[in-house]
């Protein structure tokens, strides 16, 4: 009778062992996935170099006086955040450093974009700009030296 | 040196127009006490561009870069005409290339404008000093290296008070002194280029100097 009931234990331990891992197996796998978009920003100076260590304030859409994020761009002047897809609207993320700097309104929801940004010209508009004020400045100096001769 | 729109508070910017609308009003005063006003044109409308071009002009000051701003060299040639031309020069600025902004027109005015007009104080100083040519090389000097200068501490003062309670206040100090730091360098080589020019000038066409 001893060695019956050592064996029903024995034998249940083992089953109980056995049939832990087994437990867990048994359930599936199950994967949840929900989409949500990253947003990058670069911050250059228009010298080109990048804003590295400016600072960052991201605004959601609902409340726009308290910042929803704050953080600092890297060394490449990138900062990346993903914005609450609850909150869809006009994202503001505003980068500053010392007293230079921009907001940029960045579209989340159905109107998203996919890339945007502010500022920056090409060499030839800047050439060709600074050449129409020159020649502006230069216009306005012939035109009352005339008048004086 | 150009702070851009949506930096610093509505108060300021105000602030800072009403003080340009004063010192405009006061150039543009003075400028009609002259015995003939439009005299001196033409070489403001050719100061206001080089003024304009100055600011494109990026010198690498490690870990930063600054840019010309010629405040100086605009007070030493043309006086009571040089806040009218840097505001004409800013206006350009903020409208093609985004440098500067339509509403910090009025603070950026007076922050690279006002030290214009101190400089050509300065600079009128050589007439009691003397106006040979190493008096005129050192008081170009001085109001070239003043004219960046007390413009850089305006900046600074203007920045200071107005780091937004959303910022990391510590970080941004730091960063604002070392951009202020960075214009040092600006200040030596503004000063001597101010000074070559007046020099220059002195020997070519010194009725183009202030107080001739």
């Amino acid at each position: 009778m001893d060695s019956k009931w050592k064996v029903i234990i024995c034998l249940a331990f083992l089953l109980i062992i056995l049939g832990l891992p087994m437990h867990a197996h048994a359930h599936g796998v199950r994967i949840e996935y929900t989409s949500s978009m990253a947003i990058e920003i670069v911050a250059k100076y228009d010298s080109g170099e990048p804003m590295s260590g400016a600072q960052v304030v991201v605004y959601a859409p609902d409340d726009l006086s308290t910042p929803w994020l704050t953080g600092v761009c890297d060394d490449e002047g990138r900062f990346t955040f993903t914005p609450d897809s609850s909150k869809p609207g006009t994202w503001d993320v505003q980068v500053r450093q010392a007293g230079h700097g921009g907001i940029v309104h960045i579209p989340v929801g159905e109107d998203m974009v996919v890339s945007g940004g502010i500022g920056g010209y090409s060499v030839i508009q800047i050439v060709l700009m600074a050449a129409c004020v020159i020649w502006g400045g230069v216009g306005t100096a012939l035109y009352f030296s005339r008048r004086r001769a | 040196m150009h702070i851009p729109d949506g930096i610093l508070p509505i108060s300021v910017t105000a602030g800072g127009y009403a003080a340009t609308t004063a010192i405009t009003w006061y150039s543009v005063h003075k400028i009609n006490q002259k015995e003939n006003p439009r005299e001196d044109v033409p070489k403001a409308a050719l100061l206001a561009a080089a003024f304009f071009v100055a600011s494109l002009i990026h010198i690498p000051v490690p870990p930063t870069s600054v840019h010309l701003v010629l405040n100086g060299l605009l007070g030493v040639t043309l006086g009571y005409f040089a806040f009218p031309a840097i505001l004409i020069g800013l206006f350009f600025q903020a409208v093609m290339f985004q440098h500067g902004g339509l509403t910090t027109l009025g603070i950026n005015a007076v922050i690279m404008g006002l030290p214009a007009l101190l400089c050509f104080y300065i600079f009128r100083l050589r007439n009691i000093a003397g106006r040979g040519e190493r008096m005129t090389g050192a008081f170009g000097f001085l109001a070239g290296f003043g004219g960046v200068g007390i413009s850089v501490v305006l900046l600074l003062v203007i920045l200071l008070t107005n780091i937004p309670a959303d910022l990391d206040a510590g970080v941004e100090r730091t960063a604002i002194f070392t951009l202020t730091l960075a214009h040092v360098p600006l200040m030596a080589i503004e000063g001597a280029f101010t000074a070559l020019m007046a020099v220059f000038l002195q020997r070519v066409r010194p009725e183009i100097l202030v107080g001739a």
